[in-house]
């Protein structure tokens, strides 16, 4: 906890950091509290005002039934943001923790789980997510776990190759000498250790995952209409982009906006867990 | 002054901006280098040495708040340039040596290519248009100027192919290409090993006879400048404080910080005239703040606020030498420190190794899977050593010797082949009880204490893996207890690694060694990257806690000059073997084994009573892969006797000295009348 407020009071100093920290913040709320802000109910229409502009009724202006998309974007905040960071800590969490074992452990052991991990990795992701969804059948949860699988070997990298160069460091020597178990090892002298690149690497896949998210609802096997998660929006909106490119916009610049926040977030980051700047 | 200064430095200021305000890089340094003179510039690491390095380069790295003075190259003000104008003046009439040349090469560029890079890059600013012809005649040229064997090969090699000597001559090489006007030095030696060393320096000396070149020569050690330079400045927290040139200044030091530099170091008349180390583990002065006006006041013995605190204390002429302080010849009541006896060792051996091997480098799976042979080294080869309770045995030897191999298996970090035996003991699995009795601390206490562990953290597990008998409730105090027993103050407790000194730091290292109360302590190069003045402090409390436990110790080091203040006998390694035993306090006297001599000879000292014989290594170390049918040494051997020493494995000889042993082919009466490396005068 105290760590937590710590590396919270050094983020606000960094300026990326702050802008980022904010964002975010500001997202979760909206994440949280969207349905309840919402003015209007999304998925309600308005056939007076199809494709309507942005106006004081309709900040982002109406889509193709005249669903108000602020609300829109407002509810499927929920849907999209935090699934998307449920599917990236899932991918994290796990390729984190394998890739430190495969590190730590090393010879063929290590050797065995990274050629597995190569063929995986051969398999673009959208791919792999594709497949693994065929297998679980169609719906929002099971996109979520597929994004996390189709992200956990990559992560598996990152984390290996930073174990390796923690490895050979010396407290992690000093540690094997004095008989210190494997679990103390990898969990207290070498985890916190590789932990910054591995979540500077998390926060930028948010943004991916949002993407993938949205790429597999546009498929049909994500969230389903009338959902209003955000990837899904943009893939209805496209037969409709020359009558009004608003249904299309929000969403979108609302996806980029995620994206620029988490990368914010994550260089702010990069720089505060770095033991050194910490005083 | 009457001759035109290559370099001028004239009332140079530097401050750089950080987050948390200004500080203080250098102030009012004032330095003159004639044509041809070589200045040494000599101070503990943090004090600026290196910054001044890249102001002369302009190519600073910080933030710059504000920078004030001028520095003049030939009459030309660099301060005034702009980029394109220094880009025409770097490497061309100012270049560099780093200190690392393995970083300082290009990996994916032969030797050749570097050197014809630079020469074509300065051609063309002189719009001299030289055939590749030609270019290449004068890139084996100065391979030749630098004592490169066979330059057209070496050309063609790449710098992973060559050894850390090699590459520092083609920096070298690099550095004279253009017939610079001055060179910059910034630890040229300090990556090599001391065998390797000594060849440099006097490959700089010898270039600066033949060239003419001048020379800024920084590095923190003395006994390294006093080797080449003509004069040595002495910064301290970024103000020169004394300039003078080598003899005087070694002689008869005149500021106090020169002073106190000077009585920390070793020298080698150490234990003749029975001279201890001067420990002084000041701080360093403020940077940020308000401006001291004499910034080596407040650790000053002679400080007197009436004299000293009155005006800003600059750098001026007095007598001989240049000096920045304000009462010279105040004499302190102050007595070189006196080596108090090292008490001696018991006879009962508490660690004993047989037969010890050690092989680095496992197969891969795909090889294995091919039935392919695994190329590994050799890195320790069947060695006995004993230590006694109290003892300190100091192993030495150059990088790759095997020295940290050997270390690293005495605590199961390396496996091995041989015998253990610890106590009377045979030592059949390295469980719990022989890991607390054996103990390691490592070279670099950045690396060996866990940046996100506080104190507490570190000190703590230590206590609980091998102090059963410490009940969780008195942990705390136990802490304090280590503590206090490397001299940290208890509120350190809860602070962070990064937060300490380096010589802090290896003080935390050491408290977590002594905390299982072991047998043994086995210190690999402890005191390699800590100033002389922390070195000594170091040593003492080494030696102390020594006294109080009674402790063995296996002191690692590629640093001779320390061993006569704290070990009792000394092994000496080449390649994977120990060549020599013998007791400290014989060191002085023949017979040497043919290596140790070399190496004894090459540990430079800035001590005005010794003389030390020169004896140089040529020659390149065999291959390690494979075992060698001779003696390891032959191909560097000065004394090298002829194919016996190629064809059979040297044999172990005992001396007139009982605990004197050394493997070589000479008879022990021929190695016995060789001259003494040292003469005392």
């Amino acid at each position: 906890m105290l760590f937590l407020i710590k590396t919270l009071r050094a983020l606000m100093r960094n300026p990326q950091g702050a802008i980022g920290t904010v964002l975010v913040f500001l997202l979760l709320l909206i994440s949280v509290f969207g349905p309840f802000l919402a003015p209007q109910d999304p998925e309600s229409f308005n056939f007076g005002s199809r494709f309507a502009p942005p106006s004081a009724e309709f900040l982002f202006g109406t889509d193709w039934f005249g669903r108000d998309l602020f609300s829109r974007i407002l509810v499927g905040a929920r849907s999209t943001v935090l699934l998307a960071i449920l599917a990236t800590f899932i991918g994290t969490a796990s390729g984190a923790l394998i890739g430190i074992f495969s590190g730590f452990v090393g010879g063929w052991v290590d050797e065995l789980i990274m050629r597995t991990i190569d063929a995986i990795m051969a398999i673009p992701g959208l791919l792999l997510a594709l497949m693994i969804l065929t297998v679980l059948g169609s719906s929002s949860l099971n996109a979520v776990i597929a994004i996390g699988v189709a992200f956990a070997p990559g992560m598996a990298r990152i984390s290996r190759s930073t174990t390796l160069a923690v490895r050979e460091l010396d407290y992690v020597s000093a540690a094997r000498a004095r008989g210190e178990s494997k679990l103390w090892i990898i969990f207290s002298e070498i985890l916190p250790n590789m932990v910054a690149p591995v979540i500077v690497e998390a926060t930028i896949r948010v943004a991916f995952a949002i993407m993938t998210l949205a790429t597999l609802s546009f498929l049909g096997l994500g969230a389903q209409p009338p959902s209003p998660e955000w990837g899904l929006m943009i893939a209805d909106a496209r037969e409709h982009m020359f009558r009004s490119p608003w249904p299309i916009l929000a969403p979108g610049i609302s996806i980029a906006l995620v994206a620029i926040a988490f990368n914010l977030l994550g260089d702010g980051l990069r720089d505060v867990l770095n033991p050194h700047s910490q005083e | 002054m009457t001759q035109t200064m290559v370099l001028d430095i004239k009332d140079y200021s530097l401050t750089y901006q950080t987050q948390s305000g200004p500080i203080r890089i250098l102030e009012n340094i004032n330095l003159q280098i004639a044509k041809g003179e070589v200045l040494g510039l000599v101070g503990e690491s943090g004090s600026a040495k290196s910054s001044l390095a890249y102001s002369v380069m302009r190519d600073l790295p910080g933030q710059v708040e504000m920078e004030t003075g001028s520095m003049w190259l030939k009459g030309e003000d660099l301060m005034t340039m702009d980029e394109e104008e220094l880009m025409h003046r770097r490497g061309k009439q100012i270049s560099m040596v780093f200190q690392n040349a393995a970083t300082a090469l290009d990996p994916t560029q032969s030797l050749g290519d570097h050197v014809e890079e630079t020469l074509q890059a300065h051609q063309a600013v002189s719009k001299l248009n030289k055939s590749k012809q030609e270019t290449l005649k004068r890139v084996y040229e100065l391979f030749e100027l630098v004592g490169l064997p066979d330059p057209i090969l070496m050309a063609k090699k790449y710098p992973h192919e060559v050894s850390g000597g090699e590459k520092q001559r083609v920096v070298l090489a690099m550095a004279i290409s253009s017939n610079p006007d001055l060179i910059l030095f910034d630890e040229p030696t300090s990556a090599l090993d001391a065998t390797t060393a000594v060849n440099m320096l006097d490959l700089f000396a010898e270039m600066q006879k033949k060239i003419g070149v001048a020379g800024l020569f920084i590095s923190h050690d003395l006994g390294v400048v006093a080797e080449v330079a003509d004069r040595v400045a002495v910064i301290y927290g970024g103000r020169i404080v004394e300039v003078a040139t080598v003899e005087d200044l070694f002689a008869n030091p005149k500021h106090p910080y020169t002073q106190s530099l000077l009585a920390s170091l070793p020298r080698p008349s150490d234990i003749r005239y029975k001279r201890g180390l001067k420990i002084d583990e000041g701080t360093p002065p403020p940077r940020r703040g308000a401006v001291p006006n004499c910034n080596f006041s407040h650790r000053c013995p002679k400080h007197d606020p009436a004299i000293c605190d009155h005006s800003r204390v600059l750098l001026e002429i007095q007598d001989d030498r240049k000096l920045a302080c304000v009462r010279p010849d105040v004499a302190v009541n102050e007595e070189q420190a006196r080596s108090s006896d090292i008490l001696p060792p018991t006879t009962d051996i508490v660690l004993e190794v047989k037969n010890l091997t050690v092989k680095l480098g496992r197969a891969s799976l795909l090889s294995e899977l091919l039935n392919k042979e695994a190329t590994q080294v050799h890195a320790v080869n069947n060695i006995d050593l004993k230590i006694h309770r109290g003892e300190t045995v100091s192993l030495v030897g150059e990088s790759g010797c095997g020295k940290s191999s050997l270390a690293r298996a005495l605590v199961g970090l390396n496996p091995f082949e041989g015998e253990l035996c610890l106590n009377g003991c045979d030592i059949k699995a390295l469980d719990a009880a022989y890991r607390a009795d054996v103990q390691i601390i490592f070279q670099n206490p950045d690396s060996s204490l866990n940046p996100r562990h506080t104190l507490e953290t570190i000190l703590s597990r230590a206590i609980k893996l091998y102090r059963p008998d410490i009940a969780v409730k008195e942990r705390s105090e136990a802490i304090q207890k280590l503590l206090e027993q490397v001299r940290l103050p208890a509120h350190y407790r809860n602070r962070y690694p990064h937060q300490l000194s380096g010589g802090e730091k290896q003080r935390v290292a050491i408290a977590r060694a002594i905390a299982a109360d072991p047998k043994v302590i086995i210190c690999d190069e402890i005191t390699s990257g800590l100033d002389a003045a922390v070195q000594a402090a170091i040593v003492a409390l080494l030696r102390q806690i020594q006294q109080d436990t009674g402790v063995a110790l296996l002191f690692i080091t590629h640093d001779l000059a320390i061993l006569r203040h704290i070990a009792h006998r000394t092994a000496v390694m080449y390649l994977g073997e120990i060549i020599e035993t013998r007791s400290i306090a014989g060191l002085d006297h023949a017979p040497y084994h043919p290596y140790t001599e070399a190496l004894l000879s090459s540990a430079s000292s800035p001590d005005p009573k010794t003389e030390t014989r020169q004896v140089r290594l040529k020659g390149s170390l065999p291959v390690r892969t494979s075992l060698l049918t001779g003696c390891g040494f032959e191909s560097r051997c000065p004394r090298r006797i002829g194919d016996i020493c190629h064809e059979q494995p040297a044999p172990i000889k005992s001396t007139a000295e009982s605990s004197h042993i050394l493997k070589c082919h000479h008879e022990i009466v021929d190695l016995e009348r060789i001259e003494p490396v040292w003469k005392f005068t």
